[in-house]
């Protein structure tokens, strides 16, 4: 039989943002895979050195919107390392809460969207209804429901009172038993389980080759969390478990996402129940003086690592950053092989892409 | 009323023709409300596929550069044609039987199987790799599903012509006069296996989750359809009305007939598809995802194959 070359993407009902993946398939089996990358890429690193390090604060919220947490909160610890600036016991947490939020709305997101893709809308509505009880927390919170702002050099901009903590566990407790029963649809229901299990498999040998980070490595039995190895706010008073699966398949990074948005709810309450006194942030800007730092964050996608280098001026002198999904979307090559066509797109999708983090 | 006007009449105006896309139509928006409802939302208005269908005949049809232009076109209009051909050679029970002229079950049987072949054509002529995929995942879907509609209308047919103490009969008018006088097929136990042979058929045929491969959006950009636009589009959308009201329509007739003569007999007929479409197709492809071309081979040549025999089976001992 002879292969012929399909496009999927850069524009594809199936990928959120636009990549191009030149896919050349025998019948329905695909045979060979390019991807092609580049389509938004806007110049944001070179940006960076063009704004003030405060203005980065906003600009690299902007990046993406589904981590439009963790890349301020990476970069303002990269700024507090030049700087030398300790942030206060109560900003970390605060710190720690605004993104655990935000990643039980980024794997919300995700698990919504294999179940769109395996046509079966009814679910897709139904944890889409069940993560907008997170989005009313995100707005109620912080004012927004995309774009939280969480972050300063030095601490955080927000603060929680007794009535912001008492809404928080309110929303919880209405998200937990919604969240118990989508984990028993993905964990039961013929339609996901016939699409997803061994599909797109990446091994654990493979997983290490490619160097995955993430949901992405843990569903292939890697216990990489960045929250466990290198603890960063206030991760090292808290008990975070790391979820890990052996299969490595489509299911399996569901799975483990779902697994992490529960552990996020013990995480908030956590925090919550132990919430220290004292500043949320420096009352006045600190003074950045040259310098260069390292710091990195566990992102709803894995492992996100920014490099700042500082030269006493108001503006950073190069901002670089390594994203999750540009660890991750190699692996496609392995998941992909030999997979079949109507797979493309749950495959593609169980990294989680975020494109426009990748390419800025 | 001449024969030759009688039949013009049947298959432009009623049951075929304007009633059968009028009443396609109003089952899709009800459709659409309903499934909206289950998936809690609020959902169209129910004369969407109206306004829908008008907006479509006032764009412009883009025809691709590598497109057949011929069968690009003619395609979709054969399948209307055919739809409401095969709406007109179905009895509405007590108001409507066919004329003989039109012809019998087996030409219904092979009137089916237009809209499938309409959709390959369509989709190989369109040139794109995407119409060429959805052409091989429709005819694998036809080739797994058409034996045991073949099957269970073997049943239906063998079941009425030993009641009647005759060999098999292949017309519709007779097998729903047996029925009207006899008692519904619906209420035979022995004709169950068939019934459920039917049930798994017609979500395949009309497409819809979990067989909407063919058209799967978020896999080939619904196939076939990725390059139509416009007035062709709403040929496809005619089409696809017609033929709901056409595989609904058949089985009723096949199994479930009874009711009252004349007028009050089309609305408990209409009554009778709403009730089929709304658990057949809005309950079915909200709580269901969609099978991949080999699970779903895989399926139909299992159970549905299964049940038919195991029908006609029943029908001949029983």
């Amino acid at each position: 039989m002879s292969t012929f070359t399909i496009p999927v993407g850069p524009l594809h009902v199936a990928l959120e943002e636009p990549m191009y993946f030149k896919v050349e398939v025998e019948g329905e089996t695909v045979r060979n895979v390019e991807i092609t990358a580049g389509h938004v890429h806007r110049g944001v690193e070179y940006l960076t050195t063009k704004r003030t390090i405060f203005q980065n604060i906003t600009l690299t919220e902007r990046i993406c919107s589904l981590c439009s947490n963790s890349h301020p909160e990476a970069y303002c610890m990269a700024i507090e390392q030049i700087a030398g600036i300790a942030v206060s016991e109560r900003a970390e947490s605060l710190r720690v809460m605004a993104s655990e939020i935000k990643r039980i709305a980024s794997h919300l997101f995700n698990v919504a969207i294999l179940a769109h893709l395996v046509g079966f809308d009814t679910l897709f509505m139904q944890v889409m209804e069940t993560r907008e009880i997170v989005q009313d927390l995100k707005e109620t919170l912080f004012g927004n429901r995309m774009d939280i702002g969480a972050n300063c050099i030095g601490g955080v901009r927000f603060d929680l009172d007794s009535k912001g903590l008492s809404y928080l566990a309110a929303q919880l407790l209405r998200l937990e038993p919604q969240l118990d029963e989508i984990v028993r649809h993905y964990r039961t229901n013929t339609s996901i389980l016939r699409r997803t299990r061994g599909v797109g498999v990446l091994d654990r040998a493979a997983a290490v080759d490619c160097a995955v980070v993430g949901p992405v490595a843990r569903a292939s039995g890697i216990a990489y969390d960045v929250r466990t190895k290198a603890p960063y706010s206030a991760y090292d008073k808290l008990d975070v478990p790391v979820h890990t699966l052996e299969d490595g398949d489509v299911w399996s990074r569901a799975l483990v996402r779902l697994a992490e948005a529960k552990t996020a709810i013990d995480v908030l309450r956590q925090c919550a129940a132990h919430l220290p006194e004292g500043p949320t942030g420096p009352r006045e800007r600190p003074d950045v003086p040259a310098g260069q730092a390292i710091a990195k964050c566990e992102a709803p996608r894995g492992e996100l690592i920014y490099y700042v280098r500082t030269d006493g001026s108001r503006c950073p002198e190069r901002v670089k950053w390594r994203v999750p999904s540009f660890m991750n979307w190699d692996a496609l090559r392995v998941m992909l092989a030999d997979a079949k066509v109507a797979d493309i797109s749950l495959i593609v999708s169980s990294i989680d892409p975020c494109i426009s983090c990748t390419e800025r | 009323m001449p024969e030759s006007l009688a039949l013009l009449l049947s298959v432009a105006v009623f049951p075929g023709g304007v009633f059968a896309l009028g009443l396609g139509l109003a089952l899709k928006g009800v459709d659409r409300r309903l499934a909206a409802r289950l998936q809690r939302r609020v959902g169209p208005p129910l004369m969407q596929p109206f306004f829908d269908l008008v907006k479509l005949t006032r764009k412009r049809t883009m025809i691709p550069d590598v497109a057949c232009r011929a069968v690009f076109l003619g395609a979709p209009l054969a399948g209307v044609v055919a739809m409401l051909l095969a709406a007109a050679l179905l009895p509405v029970p007590g108001l409507y039987e066919p004329s003989p002229a039109l012809g019998d079950l087996l030409v219904l049987f092979y009137l089916l199987a237009v809209p499938a072949v309409v959709l390959m054509l369509a989709g190989s002529a369109s040139g794109s790799p995407f119409g060429a995929i959805g052409f091989s995942r429709e005819m694998m879907l036809m080739l797994a599903y058409e034996i045991p509609i073949v099957l269970v209308i073997v049943a239906v047919g063998l079941k009425t012509g030993i009641g009647r103490g005759e060999g098999m009969t292949l017309s519709l008018t007779e097998i729903v006069r047996y029925q009207r006088a006899h008692g519904a097929f619906l209420l035979d136990p022995a004709m169950w296996p068939a019934l459920l042979a039917f049930l798994a058929f017609f979500p395949a045929n009309l497409g819809i989750v979990p067989f909407d491969i063919a058209e799967a959006e978020t896999e080939v950009l619904e196939g076939p359809l990725l390059e139509y636009s416009g007035p062709a589009l709403g040929l496809f959308k005619m089409m696809s009305a017609a033929k709901a009201v056409v595989v609904l329509g058949l089985g009723i007739c096949l199994f479930f007939p009874s009711g009252p003569d004349g007028l009050p007999g089309l609305a408990v007929h209409a009554l009778k598809m709403l009730a089929l479409m709304a658990v057949g197709v809005s309950v079915l492809r909200v709580s269901a995802g969609r099978m991949r071309i080999d699970q779903a081979f895989g399926f139909f040549l299992k159970w549905p194959l299964a049940l038919a025999v195991a029908g006609v089976a029943a029908a001949v001992l029983a």
